[in-house]
């Protein structure tokens, strides 16, 4: 019998393949783009990727669990289904390596100013190749195995409570903000990853408990979010949290143990783990759709033309600004397939089911 | 074959951990700057002395002093990295000292010159010396031959204690940026044969406005929060041809606060000290042990803090810092329109402070 995917396992890969690295400016950018209060604006978030996932899991109940892939071929020529793959694994390899190189030049900004960045993303680049070509359930345990690792640093928010202020938080709600629309395209990159749960059906037990398990992992990221951006907004002052351009990278830098203390490299250290996974899933969903377009070629193979690929793209962007843009706007495009994919397929479904039930 | 192709990209990342190299930091090699202080110079430049501490244990120095004045604050790293055979980082600075004509002239850019660089973080803590921070920086005092080091303890010490509320970089922008609170500092002074802490120093805008002395340090704090433990004394006067004194310690105090609107941009800012704790020394005729007694005092106690309080209110409001925080309650107490059109600024001063001190008195220690 083909091994499965929990619904534990399920859940973890979602939350471990949505937390990536916005979630260091994420308190930032809230109170900058919604004003006062803003950390509110998570839960119509949370609304909105939870109707998203619902989309999937339509396409789930419709396709009785089938392959995406498998669904478009049914009824679209490969030629016009071609470009449609590689229009996808271009955006989520390229997303995917942009998310890895940002958290690279970080650590660089704030551990190693000197060093060339590319050769730690040449190091993560390995390890990353060396995850993807083991396939999803080896990704999955990986994933499991890195969200125990990085369990306990959630418990870290309770340092900061006592200096928090419910003064600070103001009563004001949303107020004070700038270019909403734009704010929200953004920040919803926060929330991206879950869209990839869409290619875990083959993978995943038929159950509703699987499905339930996206809504989950989900869930539990919205409230990890909720939790620390409600800490920075009654920890900082709001005027001083516009300020601060990575909020969690100042929270982790005011840690102090009466043994030790600025932490915040070993605990930044942690967050590669997190990282990691994000840009797994991606590249393992870029797979994923190159295999369908060349199916002849070896896994590893392809696994490997693909990082170097990615690679030489990542030498492009040189600062933290651009490659804020890129993912700025190659998150705009996750976000059009994260709702246009399922639409699509929901579409497909509803006209092959026609289609047999005519017969 | 995969396996082999593995253990090659194994070794390949191990190779490219010599790609670090100039990043390499090796402890003896560091010249940790623990203490840094600021001074205003002629023409309006900056008088900088970091204090890095001497880790050979041969050596009979425990410290070494540089010294640069430059334009701007990370100009005096570059020059003073040129006067010492250890390369300098910042990732262990612990205090800046910043002389008080150069908080005069405003703390602001330099601490956001502090903040943008990311090996210092926002524990460090921040106080202002009353004359020259760099000489009191330099001094070795003999009680304490590194006076960076001492001071850093004193201030983490008094701060833990109440006397001084805590200040860190942190909370100095946090208030710094809300537009409902004016940061404070306390005040490090030379007093001869030691270095002390002599009071509180009041900001606006970031510019040094007026102090007060460390021995209000505590009627502050019950205006500005809660506290966990605080001691004071206090002198009720001669009553019956005895001078009558009171050590009020283990001070707890919970702080309540609420606004009135008086219509016409006028708020009335009421601050309600629920105070509690136990009577260390009482050189008075009546005996504690009587509840009538002891309410008496825990009266004249209240009235006495309350007095402290309301001259201290007073002084704040003439100066125009609002360093309780009572803009923080009437803001929340507004719109966000009426906030924002209101000139806080103008209206403080005129607003109407009223304190309310309740005094308990837990116990009186183990003497009759």
């Amino acid at each position: 019998m083909m091994e499965k995917l929990s619904p534990f396992h399920v859940a973890v890969l979602v939350y471990m393949s949505q937390i990536g690295i916005v979630v260091f400016a994420l308190p930032r950018q809230l109170a900058d783009y919604f004003g006062t209060n803003g950390w509110l604006v998570l839960l119509p978030g949370l609304l909105v990727t939870s109707f998203n996932i619902y989309l999937i899991t339509l396409v789930h109940r419709l396709g009785d669990g089938k392959s995406v892939f498998e669904i478009m071929e049914r009824s679209i020529p490969k030629a016009v289904l071609y470009p449609v793959y590689l229009g996808l694994c271009s955006v989520w390899l390229i997303f995917g390596c942009m998310i890895g190189k940002k958290y690279v030049l970080l650590f660089q900004m704030i551990a190693f100013p000197t060093t060339n960045p590319m050769l730690f993303k040449m190091a993560v680049d390995v390890l990353l190749f060396l995850l993807i070509i083991k396939g999803i359930f080896t990704i999955s345990k990986a994933a499991t195995f890195f969200f125990w690792m990085t369990f306990w640093m959630y418990f870290l928010l309770f340092w900061f409570l006592p200096s928090f202020s419910w003064v600070r938080l103001t009563p004001f709600i949303l107020q004070g903000g700038h270019d909403q629309v734009k704010g929200a395209l953004e920040l919803y990159t926060a929330y991206l990853g879950y869209e990839l749960s869409i290619l875990l059906f083959p993978y995943m037990d038929k159950s509703k408990k699987s499905l339930a398990a996206i809504y989950a992992g989900n869930a539990f990221l919205s409230l990890l979010y909720i939790c620390l951006s409600l800490v920075c907004f009654g920890f900082f002052s709001f005027g001083q949290l516009k300020k601060l351009l990575f909020p969690l990278l100042d929270l982790l830098g005011y840690i102090q143990f009466p043994f030790i203390e600025r932490l915040e490299n070993m605990l930044y250290g942690f967050f590669l783990f997190l990282i990691l996974m994000t840009v797994a899933m991606y590249w393992w969903g870029a797979l994923e759709a190159m295999r369908r377009v060349i199916p002849k070629l070896k896994i590893p193979v392809l696994a490997f033309l693909l990082t170097v690929i990615s690679y030489c793209i990542s030498f492009i962007p040189k600062t933290l600004d651009q490659v804020n843009n890129w993912i700025l706007y190659l998150g705009y495009a996750a976000t059009g397939i994260a709702f246009g994919l399922p639409v699509l397929l929901i579409a497909l479904l509803l006209l092959q089911g026609r289609r047999v039930s005519r017969v | 074959m995969y396996k082999r192709l593995s253990a090659v990209l194994l070794l390949l990342l191990v190779l490219l951990l010599t790609g670090c190299n100039s990043d390499e930091r090796i402890l003896e090699k560091l010249g940790m700057v623990q203490t840094a202080s600021y001074d205003l110079a002629e023409n309006d430049r900056l008088k900088t002395v970091y204090s890095v501490p001497v880790i050979d244990p041969e050596s009979s120095e425990r410290r070494q002093l540089l010294k640069a004045v430059t334009d701007s604050l990370k100009e005096a790293r570059v020059l003073l990295s040129k006067q010492i055979d250890l390369r300098l980082v910042s990732g262990q600075l612990r205090t800046v000292l910043f002389g008080l004509n150069l908080a005069k002239e405003g703390l602001g850019d330099h601490i956001d010159t502090l903040l943008r660089d990311p090996s210092i973080a926002l524990g460090v803590q921040v106080a202002i010396v009353d004359g020259e921070a760099g000489e009191l920086l330099s001094k070795s005092f003999k009680s304490n031959k590194d006076t960076g080091t001492f001071v850093n303890h004193l201030l983490e010490k008094e701060s833990s204690s109440n006397i001084i509320p805590p200040t860190t970089l942190y909370a100095f922008t946090r208030d710094y940026h809300d537009d409902g609170i004016d940061p404070i500092v306390p005040i490090v002074k030379d007093q001869g044969d030691r270095a002390g802490i002599s009071g509180i120093a009041f900001f606006q805008d970031g510019r040094f406005v007026m102090k007060i002395p460390s021995k209000d340090g505590i009627i502050f704090a019950l205006l500005r929060g809660d506290i966990k433990q605080g001691e004071l004394s206090i002198n009720l006067g001669e009553r019956n041809g005895r001078k009558v004194r009171v050590m009020f310690s283990s001070m707890l105090n919970k702080r309540k606060v609420s606004v009135q609107h008086l219509g016409d941009n006028r708020f009335k800012f009421i601050i309600a000290d629920s105070i509690q704790g136990s009577v260390l020394e009482y050189t008075g005729h009546e005996d504690l042990s009587q509840s009538k007694k002891r309410h008496e005092l825990e009266r004249d106690v209240a009235e006495y803090i309350r007095g402290k309080a309301q001259e201290m209110v007073k002084k704040l409001q003439q100066n125009n810092v609002d360093s309780i925080g009572i803009g923080q309650y009437v803001r929340n107490s507004l719109t966000y329109k009426a906030w924002k059109s209101l000139d806080w600024s103008k209206v403080y001063p005129g607003v109407e402070v009223e304190c309310r001190i309740k005094v308990t008195i837990k116990d009186y220690g183990k003497y009759m």
